[in-house]
């Protein structure tokens, strides 16, 4: 069975909004992270996906090299923040991070 | 080789920053890192400003480079706004990290390579290269927040700026996905002849362009953006605050222009009713309304400033607005005003590190009481910025907002109310300026209370006299700065 650029779209959209919705809704450093990483990956889906119409040159493909590249860098500065995090607060819970405007 | 040179405020910075780490690296004896930084960040603003003056729009340059890179007249104008900013940072962190014992150099190199990445992000005509730009100015502002590791609000200020900032940068690349989806290109100029040959499914077109301004906007922290803005200026230390709010924002201004006038410069796109300055408009009027209304229930001083830079970007956002009837003249406003902004808030910031010592650190307007009557000369260029932003004349600041609201009286219509909102706005923030102007020079410090005392130190006094000697100049002769500004931006627009 053949799955026309459509149906990608649809999946990347998806799983776009689940890690949007995630983001949002949970308030766990190490969940947030994961989120974003999600929602850079649904964007790499639909990077290779829309790739798929414009054969002739691979802008599409090369744009998730360079995010999945930077997405790398982002992660272990985000986990670094996340230790500095943790042993300030004990916990990677970032509702605890209240000490500022007060 | 001609390509080399003409990137030269780009290329100093990225092969000095790496040469220095090495030399910080392999030195048996302590090198004065802030000084070598500062050099390097005084030669790039040297190079770009000669440039701007000498040939503005070197010919000849490989297709590989420009396709990627930018090198024209709006290049070299931000080059200069990016470099004065870092500068004022740099020096004023200088004083700020030996005076409270933080002094780590790679602060220093965070804060270079930072720069290097936010000229990358102002010069780019791709998004690949543009996204590129983004994240290495943002990864290492990101960085220079939490280098006090042990500090609770420099982390929390560094856990809400990492997570939101990366959470924005997803946002936009979910647009620049789109846009590509609906043209094949990734360069801005293929994306723009796709849309005017009309191949480009509409649709698409429309959200990956709501998509990208808001990962723009959040970069600026323009309203209903702002949100982490006012947390993560107060947990930055006051050097680095400095450089987000210069830096980061003229960067992200300066990208979304170019974005905005090439890939969305559509007559169709760029409808005033019905196309993209509404929207703009709307998110104008948003943040001179958050920012200037948030900004006066504040006390600690880098909250001000962060809501004063909110409110900052209402005013830049309503020269965006224009744009779609006096482009060039609304173009020359914001880069004018770019120029201002960096000169009033980079000295607002360097004048509140000369202010403290340790122990005694300015950090709320209480602080200031009497300041200027112990130390008078010392006072004034925080005096000048706060006129500055405020927008008194002489000073740098009121010709950036004249200039704006006079190309949005030109646009007419909504845009007009929106100047006139500015305005009465504008007035508002009187009370939160001329607060730190009354603080200082007015009032006396009530019996027995702590108040802060000046350090000293040379870098950060440097830093003032620039960044005071800026913000007068082009309040005096403000017709040299908008020429240059208007044959910068006239760049974006053959």
């Amino acid at each position: 069975m053949e799955f026309g650029i459509g149906a990608y779209a649809v999946l990347a959209t998806t799983i776009f909004g689940i890690g949007a919705l995630g983001f949002v809704v949970r308030r766990n450093f190490l969940v947030q992270l994961m989120s974003v990483e999600l929602m850079l990956n649904a964007v790499n889906l639909l990077f290779i996906a829309f790739n798929r119409i414009y054969v002739e040159q691979h802008g599409g493909q090369s744009f998730a090299f360079v995010v999945i590249a930077v997405a790398a860098a982002e992660a272990a500065l985000g986990l670094a923040i996340a230790i500095a995090y943790h042993r300030i607060h004990r916990s990677v819970e970032t509702d605890l991070a209240d000490r500022l405007r007060h | 080789m001609t390509a080399l040179f003409a990137l030269a405020p780009l290329v100093l910075l990225l092969v000095g920053g790496l040469l220095i780490m090495l030399v910080d690296a392999f030195a048996k004896e302590r090198v004065e890192v802030s000084a070598l930084v500062s050099t390097l960040l005084g030669a790039s603003f040297v190079v770009a400003a000669g440039s701007l003056l000498a040939d503005p729009n070197p010919s000849g340059l490989p297709a590989e480079i420009t396709r990627y890179l930018a090198v024209d007249a709006t290049g070299y104008f931000t080059d200069v706004v990016l470099t004065v900013a870092a500068l004022i940072a740099t020096l004023a962190a200088g004083s700020y990290l030996r005076e409270h014992e933080l002094e780590r150099p790679e602060i220093y190199l965070l804060l270079l390579l930072s720069t290097f990445g936010a000229m990358v992000l102002a010069r780019a005509a791709d998004l690949i290269v543009l996204f590129i730009g983004l994240e290495t100015m943002s990864l290492a502002v990101y960085g220079m927040i939490a280098m006090r590791r042990n500090n609770a609000r420099s982390i929390e200020a560094a856990t809400k700026y990492f997570l939101l900032g990366s959470f924005a940068a997803a946002i936009f690349l979910f647009g620049a996905a789109l846009l590509y989806g609906a043209t094949g290109g990734t360069s801005i100029a293929a994306i723009r002849d796709a849309i005017r040959g009309g191949h480009a499914e509409p649709a698409l077109v429309m959200l990956g362009l709501v998509f990208t301004l808001a990962g723009f906007a959040f970069k600026v922290a323009a309203a209903p953006f702002h949100g982490w803005a006012p947390d993560a200026y107060e947990g930055a230390m006051i050097p680095v605050t400095g450089f987000m709010s210069v830096v980061v924002k003229a960067a992200a201004f300066a990208s979304l222009l170019r974005v905005f006038t090439g890939v969305f410069g559509d007559p169709l796109l760029m409808h005033p009713t019905t196309g993209w300055p509404t929207l703009v408009a709307a998110l104008a009027l948003l943040s001179m309304l958050v920012g200037n209304l948030g900004a006066l229930g504040q006390k600690n001083i880098k909250r001000i400033l962060a809501f004063s830079g909110i409110a900052h970007a209402g005013y830049v956002l309503v020269g965006f607005a224009s744009l779609h009837a006096v482009p060039e003249d609304a173009t020359a406003a914001i880069l004018y005003y770019f120029l201002a902004y960096a000169g009033g808030t980079g000295l607002a910031l360097a004048s509140l590190v000369a202010f403290g010592s340790k122990g005694l650190e300015a950090v709320d307007v209480d602080d200031l009481v009497g300041l200027g009557k112990r130390h008078p000369l010392l006072a004034l260029p925080m005096a000048i910025a706060m006129l500055s932003l405020l927008g008194i004349p002489p000073t740098a600041g009121f010709f950036a907002k004249l200039f704006l609201f006079q190309a949005a009286a030109q646009a007419g219509g909504i845009f007009a109310w929106l100047a006139l909102a500015g305005v009465a706005l504008s007035v508002v923030s009187g009370f939160y300026y001329l607060r730190i102007v009354v603080a200082l020079y007015a009032s006396e410090p009530a019996e027995g209370a702590v108040v802060a005392r000046p350090m000293r130190s040379g870098y950060v006094l440097l830093a003032m006299v620039f960044g005071s000697a800026l913000v007068v100049k082009l309040g005096v002769m403000p017709g040299l700065y908008l020429d240059l500004a208007l044959e910068a931006g006239r760049g974006l627009f053959h």
